[in-house]
């Protein structure tokens, strides 16, 4: 899958510098802007292996220390995901870092400073230092969306490089949507690229707090397919784009498809 | 049937998505032509009421007006005035200008492009019954836009239409292709004016559309489907079938859909009690064409926010301000790991606002509007529920002014709401909370702050109006607003006789969004 990243504004390139020079990175950027896909190319780049975290309200200090379990009698200490990534060296990826609760941007802060080190409280008090080529990304979400909240300064100090992902042009996201879709009939090309304009719309509106709802790349990846099945261009962008609206009321569910009958016709 | 609340809130929707600008402003001006100045990103539209027809024609009819304003405003640099013949004749060939680019991206607007033209034919003068200058011109405009003439021309005059529309052409393919914008035209809109033996100046009489086949009248429904007939078979739309692309679009399904929505969302909305509350004495401002921009105050609404981050981050800083020179890094080492501290927070969740208008505020009405909107901002932002009311006099009655019911979403057309509203009149106080009192019995905030810079007309029956809320349980609190600090103060002073539970003081208009949130934390 990392091979169908398409890096149209070069922020492989920084990542690359970034780790070269042992710093670590963050991307800033709405959901759907090929944040992971970044990230996951990179590290088949550079032939590391990725350790990956998914950060939401739910995430515990444990899942990134460890925690002890009693075994057939005896107390064994499982490393977490952070303690495993730092003695293997691998690159650590922390998806969505501003979900994360205070108590566990704490332990983080303790690992990501200048000594690369934790100590585990968990385990009589040992302190693991990170192997020399560790390393970590982590992304965050703008704070419009559900559950993020603003990362404190003195973890975003951790991160002194940071690249900020936008959704991309639209002939970008066009190129973007023909990697992922094999093929695409030349007869549907236009409606692939009246989708993309309507996503630009969409979130555009959602921008500016017209709608609540902002749809990502996939959602146009998802009507190229579903046109490939020979769809009217119409029902399928009903579909993908219009009736996740819906759950805002009639109205704005509409308003979406007021979009969507002026630019498809028939 | 539409509210115009409803219609504005899709108006803006629309116009911000067609034109790709999300600075567009939509007003509602009743029975005034559409104008559209794109050097301000305002539309101005009639009620669909302007158009003739059913009322699913009228707001189809309104909605293809909006989009052609929309056009307007994304590729015109210029709108004239329509009143006269210079005007009427660059704002025609512009017209077609703004559809034909229009089209390239909207190609979904097409059959309500032909639904629109044929109902407007309908109620387009006879050529027979205009004279002079005004009827070469609505010939010309005939002419030009669709192909046909509707009535007898005599004489010379169809060569003179003729001529002018070959030319008006040609000057709209060069703009076209060699994209050229609104200027290129307007330097050629005198040889025009020669070709068609007008004068430039002549003023030309606006007729509106419903006025033409008689106000209210219901429009010819078979000779409408004849007309879209002909436009079908003409336009060349799919000629093998012709018959059903032709009723699919004189019944437009599509669109039909969304009017409906719109009927029941008016409803829904007069259900919440909008209609009913004019019984209690209470009213909504209606007028939709006041700009609300110049009450919105960015800057304040940002420092607002920004003062109450933490309400919803759950962490704040702290800076040292005093003492050595700080260096972070090192005082945080020295911590024990705690930078950041859990912000147990407890918020009241409903507040009634009461705004007072009395005349003494119009000094500063502006500012205190700024303040006002920095307030719903940001208890918007922090996701308190509350409603806004407010009082003042008009034409010698005191009138009660519903901004923001509670059961709404803060919007800019609430900042509209109070942005038309003009500070006039005593402080009847007692009388408004009266009035106010089966409104908050259902609403029941926790919370009613009142807004005021006078002193209540009723000291007694203040009093007794504000014992009767609280001993409903809701905090009653009052800011005393004055021009300085010791006006503010005594203002506030006289306001703890009338049993509020808690008076403040405000000299710095600014401050009021501050003051009143922090009333809120418990």
């Amino acid at each position: 899958m990392s091979e169908l990243y398409l890096d149209w504004n070069g922020s492989l390139d920084v990542l690359t510098r970034a780790y070269n020079a042992g710093l670590f990175t963050i991307i800033i950027g709405p959901k759907g802007t090929g944040k992971t896909s970044l990230v996951r190319r990179f590290a088949s780049l550079v032939n590391k292996e990725l350790q990956s975290v998914n950060f939401s309200l739910r995430t515990r200090e444990s899942h990134l220390i460890g925690s002890k379990t009693l075994d057939k009698g005896e107390i064994n200490f499982v490393e977490g995901i952070l303690v495993k990534s730092m003695k293997e060296g691998s690159l650590l990826y922390l998806d969505e870092l501003n979900a994360a609760e205070a108590d566990v941007l704490l332990r983080l802060d303790e690992a990501l400073d200048d000594r690369r080190q934790v100590v585990l409280k968990e385990a009589e008090g040992q302190t693991i230092t990170a192997r020399q080529d560790w390393s970590v990304i982590a992304t965050i979400n703008p704070l419009s969306h559900v559950g993020t909240k603003e990362l404190p300064p003195q973890l975003l100090s951790r991160f002194p490089v940071r690249i900020r992902l936008e959704y991309p042009p639209e002939n970008v996201e066009l190129e973007i949507i023909m990697k992922h879709v094999s093929k695409i009939d030349d007869s549907k090309l236009d409606d692939v690229k009246r989708a993309i304009k309507l996503s630009k719309s969409l979130r555009d509106a959602a921008a500016v707090e017209e709608l609540y709802y902002s749809p990502s790349i996939r959602e146009t990846i998802a009507f190229t397919r579903l046109l490939n099945t020979d769809i009217q261009p119409k029902k399928a962008a009903e579909i993908v784009f219009a009736n996740a609206y819906d759950q805002w009321g009639e109205v704005e569910f509409r308003k979406v498809m007021d979009m969507i009958i002026s630019i498809f016709g028939d | 049937m539409l509210h115009n609340e409803v219609l504005l809130d899709i108006a803006t929707f629309l116009s911000r998505r067609w034109t790709n600008n999300s600075n567009v402003q939509v007003f509602i001006k009743d029975q005034k032509m559409p104008i559209t100045r794109p050097d301000k990103n305002q539309i101005s539209l009639p009620r669909p009421h302007y158009f003739p027809g059913t009322d699913f024609q009228r707001y189809r009819q309104w909605r293809i007006m909006l989009w052609y304003e929309a056009m307007r405003l994304t590729f015109c640099s210029k709108v004239m005035s329509y009143d006269h013949i210079f005007g009427f004749l660059l704002n025609t060939i512009e017209t077609k200008r703004a559809e034909i680019l229009g089209l390239r991206s909207w190609k979904g607007m097409e059959k309500e492009i032909v639904f629109n033209e044929g109902i407007s034919w309908l109620s387009k003068p006879l050529l027979n019954t205009l004279y002079g200058k005004h009827k070469i011109a609505e010939a010309f405009s005939q002419y030009f836009l669709t192909g046909s003439l509707k009535g007898e021309l005599f004489g010379s005059e169809f060569s003179r239409i003729q001529g002018g529309a070959a030319r008006a052409n040609e000057i709209l393919d060069y703009a076209i292709t060699n994209d050229q914008g609104t200027e290129y035209i307007e330097l050629r809109i005198p040889e025009l004016v020669r070709i068609l033996e007008l004068n430039s100046l002549a003023s030309f009489p606006i007729i509106t559309p419903s006025s033409r086949v008689g106000f209210g009248r219901s429009v010819d429904e078979k000779g409408l489907l004849a007309e879209i007939e002909k436009l079908v078979k003409r336009k060349n739309l799919e000629p093998a079938q012709s018959v059903k692309r032709s009723k699919e679009i004189f019944e437009g399904h599509e669109v039909n859909a969304e009017f409906n929505a719109l009927v029941k969302e008016s409803k829904r909305s007069e259900n919440k009690g909008q209609e009913g509350i004019e019984d209690l004495g209470l009213t909504i401002p209606k007028d939709v064409d006041t700009d609300e921009s110049q009450i919105y105050d960015l800057d304040l609404i940002q420092r607002t926010k920004s003062q109450f981050k933490h309400w919803t981050t759950g962490w704040y800083e702290k800076h040292e301000e005093t003492g050595d020179e700080f260096d972070p890094e090192t005082f945080l080492e020295r911590l024990s790991r705690t930078f950041i501290t859990d912000f147990k927070l407890s918020y009241r969740s409903k507040v009634a606002i009461v705004l007072d208008h009395s005349s003494s505020i119009e000094d500063s009405e502006q500012d205190y509007k700024r303040a006002t909107v920095a307030l719903c901002e940001a208890l918007k932002f922090l996701k308190i529920k509350f409603g806004v009311y407010a009082f003042s006099t008009e034409s010698g009655q005191v009138r009660c002014w519903i901004i923001k019911p509670p059961s709404a979403n803060w919007t800019r057309i609430h900042a509209r709401r109070l942005a038309q509203i003009k500070a006039l009149g005593g402080t009847p106080l007692a009388e408004i909370y009266t009035l106010l009192e089966p409104v908050l019995r259902s609403f029941k905030p926790d919370l009613v702050v009142t807004l005021t810079d006078g002193e209540p007309s009723d000291y007694d029956a203040v009093r007794r109006m504000v014992l009767t809320y609280r001993r409903l349980g809701i905090r009653m609190v009052a800011l005393g607003l004055g021009r300085t600090l010791n006006a503010a103060v005594s203002i506030s002073q006289n306001l703890q006789y009338l049993e509020y539970e808690k008076s403040l003081a405000v000299s710095m208009l600014g401050d009021i969004p501050k003051k009143v949130i922090n009333l809120m934390q418990t």
